[in-house]
């Protein structure tokens, strides 16, 4: 499996056979559709049976209306703002409708949640889902009254007939509209008709978030369930030599402690022991009492912090070009000025809220998982290869995740509770301790960027030379890749400067951990190095950051990056405006710019920053942002405003260590994160809200806080912070 | 040792060890799913509840140490999730993922109980114990003032 990092897309298109999977009978009514298995939860509309027009829609015979989220929710939304694009085309009354997860199944189209894919995939299928089944509606009516479909419409879950007023509910005419043709191309609503798309609507299962009913993956009960515990190795590619678990299984509540061993699988565990108990607690308190022995393999050399010093030698030398363009060489012997740095950044731990959590079931006549997901079919794959069962008898339910940030794509801890529940023959909940979330994870690369420019005597970027080095997330599937490839930096050779002559070179990596997508990936220190040098630019070029920043896109001249220098001003335009650029501030205040484009959007921040001695304070946040259509302006700003303090978390905090293989940290005191009394009192997001294409936000805003940041500190009269995290926790 | 918890007003007689955290008393032997566990040490406030309507780290106190006093989680905050921070959390769309806000809503609870028109500082201190990782920290605080105002006004 593989994830796109570049933000490229490849478009889902609902074909006939996955959006309609010819006609067939369901309990209660004609339907057109494969036979959805209904979740084993309460459904709201269970009282009548529901009639599916589509994989997406289901109605019910008295008009109550269930859509189902193929991609999976961890916060981001998602499920709110896809069926409410449906619903929108549905003409559907939205509180007449319930929404629900889908489980893992191909009809949904792919539901791997990741790249901020989800609304540039799905926007357009998801319309045509509501509209398809409106069209059906309509027909239906049209059929009943013997008139034709053309008289009639659809209007909030009532078909209305034009020519004599009469009317019909959507649950009256479900079943008819179920046997009928599904349309070709079904026509769309022109924007000035939606209802939905672009209103704040509030997340759907907020009621149930505030009285503690929404269900994680850490929360499924089972009749007769267990609960495990794991230790697992600690460094990667070491093994259990021995364990002893002799006191362990005496101990209450204790079923039985069993080694894990990977399989040859991208998302295996790593292997480990555990212990499988009446509760979590006594799983946990056995697992201190096995005696464990681990053989650590060879990445125990593994010292985080002398491994970036030699990321930083190898950047700082010539390395492999993989891009060039122009005479870079030229450039730099007729430069006026000529200026280096070198930016550094350490391994970062997703750390979500929920640690790793699913309950699996291990049936003689198959599989059934309740995870927080982001890759249920990854979840088939590896968990069936680890059973040695088809995938499809795999059964997932997706779970709601209590945060992700990209960790969740890997199903390691699912594989494990496969592995217990097996061994046990009993549903197994296995919930990891936030020791182990910390210290076994898929880290977002260490790395470090060397950029040299040359400067003209009006202050033009003439040439630009740009060293990566940081282990590719391509390791963790293939340890023979060692540096970053082409594709890993092509996101450099495209940036949107175009800086005529260019070079991007590849600096020798290899990989010592898992490594993992971390909200935003490379665009994180991409997006920090270019940011940054660009300040320093302006300086030496003695030039204010924001014109500096204007002279750079204006002087990008290539039509085929036209769009992108467009939309990237639009927003540094923007934030600077909005966040009163060239305002006097007080001594010690500073203000901070940065823009980038990732995952096909496009952001920039001012940050207000004050610093006294090591103390840095964020005032305020102006953050711009270009993602084309605004589904729902709520969710987006929440998105944003989430990026925000995440960007500041890894700008002042977060770091992984390793020593001799194993990672050092181990829970919130020595991993901090940024907390309520620290978070920038005032957040203000702003779009531009175009009528183009949309284009998620679940990353793109997290790439801009911290160069941001780091150019307010230096504008605030403190130091220029080329290293990040600002503010190292020694370990 | 067998003992009876008041839960919500409920009482569960449970027979586990008297040193198990009250989390797991509640998510593992009673069901009670809505607290959640974050960190295990009293770090991140993703298990609280109330003891007498006092702010708890669950995940740390002994089952014991609950016994014979009132606990209350977030599914007993209210009896239909009309507390009124229940409310303000829905109305100023605080949840993301929602993963900590159980946590968050009691603790906040307790804060205004104490104290019902705490100032930005106060809250900042109350709250800073309570990680989101998602970053909902200004639409909480938000919340929380909206209900603090109109207790005062009220």
């Amino acid at each position: 499996m593989s994830r796109d990092t570049t933000g490229s897309t490849k478009p889902f298109h609902l074909t006939r056979r996955t959006f309609i999977q010819g006609s067939g009978l369901v309990a209660g009514g004609l339907a057109l559709g494969v036979t959805v298995p209904l979740p084993a939860r309460a459904d709201s509309a269970a009282t009548q049976a529901p009639t599916e027009l589509n994989a997406f829609v289901h109605i019910a015979e008295d008009g109550a209306t269930t859509l189902y989220c193929g991609r999976c929710e961890m916060g981001q939304g998602i499920s709110t703002a896809l069926p409410a694009a449906v619903a929108d085309e549905l003409e559907a009354d939205w509180e007449r409708v319930t929404v629900l997860q889908g489980d893992a199944d191909e009809k949904y189209g792919p539901q791997a949640t990741g790249g901020s894919r989800s609304i540039n995939v799905m926007f357009t299928p998801m319309r045509e889902a509501g509209a398809a089944a409106r069209a059906m509606l309509v027909t239906a009516a049209a059929q009943r009254w013997g008139v034709d479909p053309s008289v009639c419409y659809a209007e909030n879950h009532v078909i209305r007939n034009r020519e004599n007023g009469r009317t019909l509910g959507y649950g009256d005419v479900a079943a008819a509209a179920a046997k009928l043709p599904v349309p070709d191309k079904p026509v769309l609503k022109t924007p000035d008709q939606f209802r939905y798309i672009g209103q704040p609507i509030p997340r759907h299962d907020m009621g149930e978030v505030v009285v503690g009913t929404r269900t994680y993956g850490a929360d499924t009960r089972l009749p007769g369930m267990k609960f495990g515990a794991i230790r697992h190795v600690p460094v990667l590619g070491g093994t259990v030599r021995s364990f002893d678990a002799d006191e362990a299984r005496a101990m209450p509540g204790v079923v039985d402690v069993i080694r894990i061993d990977p399989i040859d699988d991208g998302y295996s565990s790593l292997g480990g022991v555990a212990v499988v108990a009446d509760t979590t607690w006594q799983a946990q308190q056995a697992l201190d009492r096995v005696k464990v022995e681990f053989d650590a393999g060879p990445h125990a050399v593994y010292n985080s912090p002398a491994y970036k010093k030699e990321l930083v030698r190898r950047v700082e030398a010539s390395a492999e070009p993989v891009h060039t363009r122009g005479n870079l060489e030229g450039a730099f012997e007729a430069a006026d000025k000529r200026f280096a740095a070198t930016y550094v950044g350490g391994h970062l731990s997703h750390s979500p809220m929920e640690p790793m959590a699913s309950t699996v079931w291990v049936r003689d006549d198959g599989c059934e998982v309740w995870a927080s997901t982001q890759d249920p079919a990854g979840i088939q794959r590896t968990v069936g290869k680890f059973l040695g069962i088809d995938k499809n008898d795999v059964t997932v339910h997706v779970m709601m995740a209590g945060g992700a940030f990209g960790r969740k794509f890997k199903c390691d801890y699912v594989h494990e509770a496969a592995a217990l529940s097996k061994a046990v023959g009993a549903p197994v909940n296995l919930t990891w301790s936030r020791e182990e979330d910390t210290k076994t994870g898929f880290y977002h690369s260490v790395s470090a960027q060397h950029i040299e420019a040359s400067l003209d005597e009006e202050g033009n970027v003439t040439g630009w030379l740009h060293r990566a080095a940081f282990p590719s997330i391509a390791s963790t599937f293939n340890p023979s890749v060692d540096r970053p490839s082409e594709g890993d930096l092509e996101a450099l050779a495209n940036h949107p400067y175009g800086i005529v002559n260019l070079q991007v070179e590849s600096g020798l990596a290899p990989a010592h951990t898992r490594i993992g997508w971390y909200r935003a990936v490379y665009a994180i220190f991409y997006g920090f190095a270019i940011n940054a040098f660009t300040d320093e630019l302006a300086e030496k070029a003695g030039q204010d950051p924001l014109e500096f920043y204007r002279r750079i896109y204006r002087n990008n001249t290539n039509p085929e990056q036209k769009e992108q220098v467009e939309r990237s001003l639009a927003v540094l335009e923007l934030a600077a405006e909005k966040g009163g650029w060239g305002k006097d501030l007080p001594e010690g205040h500073g203000l901070g710019i940065a823009v980038h484009h990732s995952f096909e959007s496009y952001v920039a921040m001012v940050v207000h920053a004050e610093v006294d001695g090591d103390d840095i304070r964020v005032h305020r946040v102006d953050c711009a942002v270009d993602c084309g259509l605004v589904l729902n302006p709520d969710q987006a700003t929440a998105q944003m405003e989430g990026a925000v303090i995440m960007g500041m978390s890894l700008a002042l905090y977060t770091e992984v260590s390793f020593r001799d293989g194993e990672v050092v940290n181990s829970n919130f005191h020595d991993y901090p994160v940024l907390r309520a009394n620290e978070a920038p009192p005032e957040i203000h997001v702003h779009f531009t809200n175009t009528d183009a294409t949309p284009t998620g936000l679940g990353e793109p805003g997290v790439p801009t806080f911290a160069p941001a940041l780091a150019n307010a500190i230096r504008a605030a009269g403190g130091p220029r912070h080329r290293s990040l995290p600002i503010k190292p926790t020694t370990v | 040792m067998p003992s009876t918890l008041r839960i919500n007003g409920k009482d569960h007689d449970i027979d586990v060890d008297d040193n198990m955290p009250l989390l797991y008393v509640l998510r593992d032997v009673l069901q009670y799913t809505g607290t959640k566990f974050g960190c295990g040490r009293g770090l991140c406030g993703a298990c609280t509840v109330h003891l007498d309507g006092q702010a708890t780290r669950s995940c740390l106190l002994p089952v014991s140490a609950a016994a014979g006093r009132e606990i209350t989680t977030i599914e007993g905050l209210s009896d239909d999730g009309t507390h009124p921070l229940q409310l303000a959390w829905i109305e100023h769309r605080v949840p993301q993922c929602g993963y900590c806000q159980a946590g968050q809503i009691m603790n906040a609870a307790s804060l205004l109980r104490g104290n019902p028109s705490p100032s930005d500082e106060e809250i900042d201190d109350a709250m800073q114990g309570n990680i989101c990782r998602c970053g909902t920290y200004n639409r909480i605080k938000k919340a929380i003032r909206s209900v603090a105002t109109a207790t005062t006004e009220a």
